[in-house]
């Protein structure tokens, strides 16, 4: 059975992509099939993120309108071998998004044997954030520690309850879990931020990790490649604990409490 | 055969009876009444959700030489109200009504409703039609009318979210995993909430004054009981802000106020 999962956070720019982009890297890592599929249709970011834009050729719209065969439409990752990606369309839009078509696809990619197959959403809370979050078995909320995209958040998490296939037909719920990212413990520590403690309490979901706010996310993105793979970098760890996390292992919270630099640091600098 | 004798029963007539609410119209004239709706429920055009309601004219202040009825019924349907009847109405008006697709219904032809729907503010002027306990015929309070069944409560066991909206009709509501901001709840009864109530809550949405809200961990944007409602702009008191809190009516009749007091559960 595959698992869908999806990425979704309401809010714009809190990290959907790069989450899609490192934690499907990571799971296929572990050895799983994965697929992840960009539902941001109209304005397709993932296949960058991935550093794939050059090699697409067909799109989600594509298979869903019959045009393309899924094995025409998915992409190799250049690093994993059993990662692929199915890019979104920048031609169309939304609307070109039906549930029958993604319904589809998803079955479709479960006989091709897929593990997992993430969906990376939108933002907002219309067609396409909302197919992208049908058929989900698992959701990771991606959240900034700020007031506006918590609420954003909550709200997606009431249209997950709401909308999702899942809730619709009375099954088991959606498992949800908080993704606190671009967090900076400095910032926390100066009072300009939420904890990640204040930001779990007002979503009220298990936390599976927080990413924190790091240039290394920015320079992995300008690559095209995903910021799991980046050597000796706290944002890498700290999804790979998500991963870790996601498979049911523990792992203790990481970058979430502030080192004031020591005396040597601040006199030479360094990293 | 059995194809046959449905054939027969294409249409089939059947006594029904149908809880409908009464709207007391006390004022004719189209902009006045949209004005005092839009006081009564400017922020929620939905609130009452496709409810079918006969329109009674007993308590009109004056007999109009005409009503512009296609204004009225626009205007009930606009807050989601389904007009199917009139009552009480002056018979120099019943062409018009008629006209306008609306059954006259005799006085008695209902038995009179104990509640009123009136989500009231506080402030609501006179010309607003249909305040809350006023209008209940022999001042039955609503807790007699409920004695005879037994009001369902509506229990919610996950999170309510921003953007989510439950309306526990003729009971309690119990919410269990509390209510987060944004987020709306309206019970005709009470609300019981075990969690952080952080939303809209409303209770005694029928002009119940007797219900009341109960939270363990207070902190609501709005909260009103039979239409008199309060917002916390400056904050929560200090008293109950994050902490167990009911919210009762005290006062009698058109001097209603909203008191907000700590639990004592410890």
């Amino acid at each position: 059975m595959a698992r869908v999962i999806v990425v979704t956070s309401g809010k714009g720019g809190v990290g959907k992509t790069t989450t899609s982009a490192s934690i499907s890297t990571g799971l296929a890592l572990r050895g799983f099939k994965t697929a992840v599929i960009d539902f941001d249709v109209g304005l397709r970011n993932l296949d960058l993120i991935m550093g794939c834009e050059r090699r697409v050729v067909y799109d989600l719209i594509n298979v869903v309108n019959g045009e393309a065969n899924l094995n025409q439409a998915l992409i190799k990752d250049k690093h994993c071998d059993n990662l692929f990606i199915l890019p979104a369309s920048q031609t169309r839009d939304k609307d070109a998004l039906t549930e029958e078509g993604v319904e589809k696809v998803l079955k479709d990619l479960e006989h091709l044997g897929f593990d997992y197959i993430l969906c990376d959403s939108p933002a907002g809370i219309e067609r396409g954030a909302v197919m992208a979050l049908t058929f989900a078995d698992e959701a990771i909320v991606v959240s900034n520690p700020e007031v506006s995209s918590v609420r954003d958040s909550d709200r997606i998490l009431g249209i997950l309850q709401s909308k999702s296939r899942r809730a619709i037909e009375g099954r088991e719920p959606v498992k949800e879990h908080l993704l606190v990212t671009r967090y900076s413990p400095k910032r926390v520590e100066d009072g300009e931020m939420l904890s990640y403690k204040d930001v779990q309490e007002l979503l009220r979901i298990p936390l599976i990790g927080v990413i924190p706010e790091s240039d290394d996310v920015l320079q992995a993105s300008n690559q095209g490649t995903p910021a799991i793979h980046l050597k000796d970098s706290d944002v890498a760890t700290a999804y790979q604990d998500v991963i870790a996390r996601f498979l049911d292992e523990d792992r203790p919270l990481r970058f979430v409490t502030y080192e004031k630099p020591g005396i040597l640091k601040r006199l030479f600098g360094g990293k | 055969m059995a194809e046959a004798s449905l054939q027969g029963k294409l249409i089939e007539f059947k006594g029904a009876s149908l809880a409908v609410m009464t709207a007391h119209i006390r004022e004719t004239e189209a902009t006045r009444l949209a004005d005092a709706l839009h006081m009564m429920l400017g922020g929620m055009p939905d609130f009452f959700a496709g409810e079918p309601a006969v329109l009674d004219f007993a308590q009109l202040t004056s007999v109009p030489d005409r009503v512009d009825w296609t204004a009225i019924l626009s205007l009930l349907r606009r807050y989601q109200v389904q007009p199917i009847g009139v009552r009480n109405l002056h018979e120099s008006l019943h062409d018009g009504a008629r006209r306008a697709g609306l059954a006259l219904l005799g006085a008695e032809g209902l038995t009179a409703g104990h509640r009123v729907i009136a989500p009231q503010p506080a402030s609501a002027p006179a010309p607003a039609p249909a305040p809350v306990a006023e209008a209940a015929p022999a001042a039955a309070p609503a807790p007699a009318a409920a004695a005879n069944v037994v009001a369902p409560t509506l229990v919610v066991d996950r999170p309510l979210r921003s953007g989510q909206q439950v309306y526990a009709k003729g009971g309690d509501l119990v919410l269990l995993a509390g209510m987060s901001p944004g987020s709306e709840v309206i019970a005709d009864g009470s609300i019981h909430c075990y969690g952080p109530l952080r939303g809209r809550a409303l209770a005694g949405a029928r002009g119940d004054t007797s219900a009341r809200i109960f939270s363990t961990n207070f902190g609501p944007e709005l909260v009103s009981i039979a239409g008199v409602y309060r917002t916390f702009e400056r904050g929560i008191p200090q008293a109950v802000a994050g902490r167990g809190a009911q919210v009762k009516l005290t006062g009698s009749d058109n001097l209603h106020t909203l008191e907000i007091t700590p639990l004592q559960n410890d």
